[in-house]
């Protein structure tokens, strides 16, 4: 497929007694190629070598790629189930005992189904996660609503990429994350990036950005700080948090005023426009400028830039999309590309930037509260017909849609739901408002938790199950493009560690749901179903056959066939998803962040990561390498406010809002703006970030607003310490 | 073909994948020879590698006592020979870059060896491989004058280990500044 001009012939270099598996990265969305080197007499993975051969990545890693390895035969896994007696400990890493997987099991089956004769069938609930392949998530959908027959299943995507798939779904008709592939991407002229911290979060994207830059190409960049893509940006928006609606906005009121309308593309192929184009009237510079505060000489220029473009791209990610405005951004910002035609052609487009690493595969297939596999509704008759007959259940089995994420939690505290599966997911951390979380966590009738370390919210569990890494099993992800590749095994399990579909099918069998499950002996007996169950939805996977992927270098969905090699671009033929084929501009009023700073809070508080971690820090926090690069949060502060507060670099201090307090270090940067702080959001206990945010929820994709909130800062005592 | 270590510093994002992957080297224990330093983070994020440039006459070798400092035949300046080397630390000081580390319990020097176990056989060494940004690169000499001719300064000079760095260096340094010169596509 697709090898640019990055794309190198090299050998590997094979050290004695070892030999090389080809997989991805189990961390973020880019999945970037590696190789593992295993050890021929001990079988175990002891390295890393770089896989040149990979077309989107090359052989780049990022740090966390490289010592990815090290997650696998850890210190810190879990070898055996192991089971609390005494809850009164919850909360805590103390009163557990090793157990057997038929104890477990047995504990687990007659919990689940005294709480269901009970309470009924949805008191249960499964809280699952997308840093896993699509069988697994594909099964654990299956898992909740046929073998547990539970309504409640929602997923840590809502918190990831809920915002991009709702405002993509409106305007495309489809939730594709790039409308093109990444080899695409330095060939561009202009890169429109709002809200990525591509730097540190997708850092292997990099040289394609920097390479637009050389080709003479240009770089505009909307972030509330200087990150390393905004420090070498043509145009840097340093905009105020949660503002992005209205920059936006701006930007497409200029668009349209200067001539930059692609009038047939936008007759032919859209709707909406001219509502949009009154709308966006209000937005002039100046009233854009007094919004989201930023110069209205950079917004003209950012607008002539992409306007003058002949080919552009339109890159967003969480900045933009965690807000509860968030579907309203993404829809906002993909705006230009339809207003202007540079969409559904070769090297323009809009993308989102996927947070995990099979945020876009593990959303497509039935763990999302509404979703069942292959993008199918759960609210469509018509669907759940076609899912009934392939799973062999009859429609009235079928639970109906359930709730969100964040809404689970509530049903928890309101005692409706009683019983959590957690797996590939640390909600104890990266869930907002923790100091709510964490106690309905704490009041469960009944936890279990499978995961391969004992995370801070596997701390609130009855039972743990011992899962696997990703190195341990095999399977797919789809990564950031959108492309299937293949994740391979490299070496056995550790310990009595095992697979999450193994765990749901031995669990669905003790649940008497066993003829449901029972055939699913392999990762391949579960790809296989799971490729067919998504045939004849929109995210059709079922001709990315395993070798089709190892042939091709991966395989774009939707691929309906043997013969159908996949769609790396999209909408080459102009039709959009929605019923008549066209793409919806957006008419979007603006509206204010739900927390807006006041004189008691007069701080905007944002979060994100930084390069060495990986989302709740859970894996991340274990490698000795990136522990040392980053060992805990600190707070960035611009110089001016830290001469507001009396506060100097290095000095602790208090950070708190309506919900929470935490401490951390003050870093001082001018690379920040002097109304807003930021605190990396990778850590636990009391140094959670997610203490202070709020969980106001966006009406359509129902993600909190972590990115913004109004905070304050207090200069501590010195005396007292 | 030979090909050298190429650095564009105006490229570098500071994720130090570089560090992680050093350790990754055959031969290498585990431990990293080269350094990111932010270069002044109080104000903005830029960072730069500091790596061995592999001089062609290195100060390191020169003022060792011991000639535990070999120079291999690609012209890497090799980690000190373990049979050789006393300790003494004159290499660290005479490095213009304090490249040399100090290995205190070994009573040992040891520093980029350019990944001579792949370079030898013209495999990229791990840092340039896993460089996110293209801030390290391996490149043919041609590739390397390719860049000379893009990156030509409106001051008529390549900015390139010279006349800016000490001595001729194996190693070829693009300094920051290199988008100054380029004529924007529209
Ligand atoms: S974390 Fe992301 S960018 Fe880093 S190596 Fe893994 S997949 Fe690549
Ligand atoms: S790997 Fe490259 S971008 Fe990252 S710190 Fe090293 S030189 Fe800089
Ligand atoms: S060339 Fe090899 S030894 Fe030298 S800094 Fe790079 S990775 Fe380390």
């Amino acid at each position: 497929m697709q090898r640019d001009k990055f794309f190198k012939e090299i050998e590997n270099v094979y050290h004695p007694n070892e030999k090389l598996i080809k997989t991805h990265c189990s961390y973020c969305g880019m999945q970037c190629g590696m190789n593992l080197r295993v050890n021929t007499s001990t079988n175990k993975i002891i390295g890393v070598e770089p896989r040149y051969d990979w077309p989107v990545t090359v052989g780049k890693m990022c740090p966390k790629g490289v010592t990815a390895y090290q997650q696998t035969n850890h210190d810190d896994r879990l070898l055996k189930p192991l089971i609390r007696d005494d809850a009164s400990l919850k909360g805590t890493t103390k009163g557990f005992r090793e157990a057997s997987w038929d104890e477990a099991y047995d504990l687990i089956a007659k919990k689940f189904t005294e709480l269901q004769e009970n309470y009924g069938k949805d008191s249960l609930s499964v809280f699952s996660g997308v840093s896993m392949t699509n069988e697994k998530c594909y099964l654990t959908g299956k898992f909740a609503r046929v073998a547990l027959g539970t309504k409640y299943i929602d997923y840590n995507g809502r918190f990831c990429m809920s915002s991009a798939a709702g405002g993509f779904l409106r305007s495309l008709g489809v939730d594709r994350g790039s409308t093109l592939p990444w080899t695409d991407i330095h060939e561009t002229d202009c890169l429109f990036i709002a809200g990525s911290n591509t730097a540190e979060c997708h850092p292997t994207s990099i040289f394609r950005l920097w390479n637009v830059q050389e080709r003479g190409g240009y770089i505009i960049v909307v972030d509330p700080r200087e990150t390393p893509i905004a420090r070498r940006a043509d145009v840097h928006l340093d905009i105020r948090p949660g503002t992005d609606l209205a920059l936006a906005n701006g930007i497409l009121h200029l668009l349209i005023e200067n001539g930059f309308t692609d009038e047939q593309f936008v007759n032919n192929h859209t709707n909406g426009f001219e509502e949009t184009r009154e709308l966006v009237k209000e937005f002039t510079p100046e009233y854009t400028s007094e919004i989201t505060g930023v110069d209205p000489e950079k917004i003209i220029r950012a607008a002539e830039i992409y306007g003058k473009a002949p080919n552009a791209v339109v890159m967003f990610a969480r900045g933009i999309e965690q807000q509860h405005k968030g579907v309203d951004n993404v829809s906002a910002y993909t705006n230009m590309a339809l207003v202007t035609g540079k969409i559904g052609r070769p090297k323009s487009g809009v993308a989102t930037f996927t947070g995990q690493g099979n945020g876009q595969g593990g959303r497509e297939h039935g763990q999302k509260s509404d979703l069942l596999p292959g993008y199918r509704k759960i609210t469509n008759p018509e669907h759940v017909r076609e899912v009934c007959q392939f799973w062999g259940i009859s429609e009235d089995e079928m639970p109906k849609a359930g709730v969100s994420a964040y809404e689970l939690f509530e049903l928890m505290a309101k005692k409706e739901i009683r019983g959590l599966y957690l797996l590939c997911s640390n909600p104890a951390v990266s869930a907002p408002n923790l100091n709510f979380v964490r106690e309905t966590l704490k009041n469960l009738d009944f936890m279990v938790c499978a995961d391969f370390y004992l995370s801070e919210s596997a701390e609130f569990a009855d039972v743990i199950l011992p899962s696997v890494t990703w190195s341990e099993d095999e399977g797919t992800t789809t990564n950031l493009e959108g492309r299937i590749i293949k994740i391979n095994k490299a070496q056995e399990p550790v310990g009595e560690s095992k697979p999450d579909w193994q765990m749901q099918v031995e669990l669905a069998e003790r649940l008497g749901r066993g003829k449901y499950f029972s055939h699913l002996k392999t990762a391949r007996d579960v790809a296989d179903e799971f490729r067919a169950a998504s045939k004849g939805g929109y995210a059709d996977y079922y001709g990315a056959t395993w070798e089709k992927i190892e042939k091709q270098d991966g395989v774009f969905w939707p691929c309906k066939d043997e013969n159908d090699e996949g769609t790396p671009h999209m909408f080459l033929d102009k039709k959009f998803y929605h019923p008549d084929g066209k793409a919806k501009i957006c008419a979007l009023p603006y509206r204010k962040s739900a927390e807006e700073p006041d004189e008691t809070y007069p701080l905007r508080m944002t979060n994100g990561r930084v390069v060495y971690h990986y989302l709740s820090g859970n894996q991340t926090r274990r490698i000795p390498f990136l522990r040392d690069m980053c060992p805990e949060p600190f707070i960035e502060v611009h110089p001016q406010t830290a001469e507001k507060y009396k506060i100097s670099h290095e000095e602790e201090v208090r950070l708190y809002t309506r919900r929470g307090e935490a401490f951390y270090k003050v870093k001082i940067t001018e690379a920040i703006r002097p109304d807003t702080v930021f605190v990396p959001y990778h850590f636990g206990h009391e140094k959670s970030i997610n203490l202070l945010t709020i969980a106001a929820l966006d009406p359509m994709s129902r993600m909190p607003e972590f990115k913004v909130c109004a905070a304050q800062i207090e200069k501590l005592d010195r005396e007292k310490v | 073909m030979k090909k050298r270590l190429y650095i564009e510093l105006e490229n570098c994002i500071g994720c130090r994948s570089c560090l992680a992957a050093c350790t990754q080297c055959g031969g290498h224990e585990e431990r990293n020879r080269n350094y990111v330093y932010d270069v002044n983070p109080l104000v903005s994020r830029q960072t730069m590698p500091l790596m061995c440039l592999h001089c062609v006459n290195p100060a390191c070798a020169r003022s060792c006592p011991a000639q535990a400092i070999q120079i291999h035949e690609t012209g890497a300046v090799l980690s000190a020979l373990v049979e050789k080397c006393i300790g003494c630390q004159n290499c660290t000081i005479a490095c213009p870059y304090g490249i040399p580390k100090f290995d205190e319990e070994q009573n040992l020097m040891y520093k980029c060896d350019l990944c001579i176990d792949r370079t030898k056989d013209g495999i990229p060494p791990m840092c340039a491989s896993v460089c996110p940004s293209n801030t390290l690169q391996w490149l043919t000499e041609e590739e390397i004058e390719q860049k000379q001719k893009q990156y030509n300064m409106s001051n008529g000079k390549w900015v390139t280990s010279q006349p800016y760095l000490e001595g001729e260096t194996n190693v070829k340094v693009n300094l920051p500044g290199i988008l100054q010169g380029i004529t924007k596509l529209y």
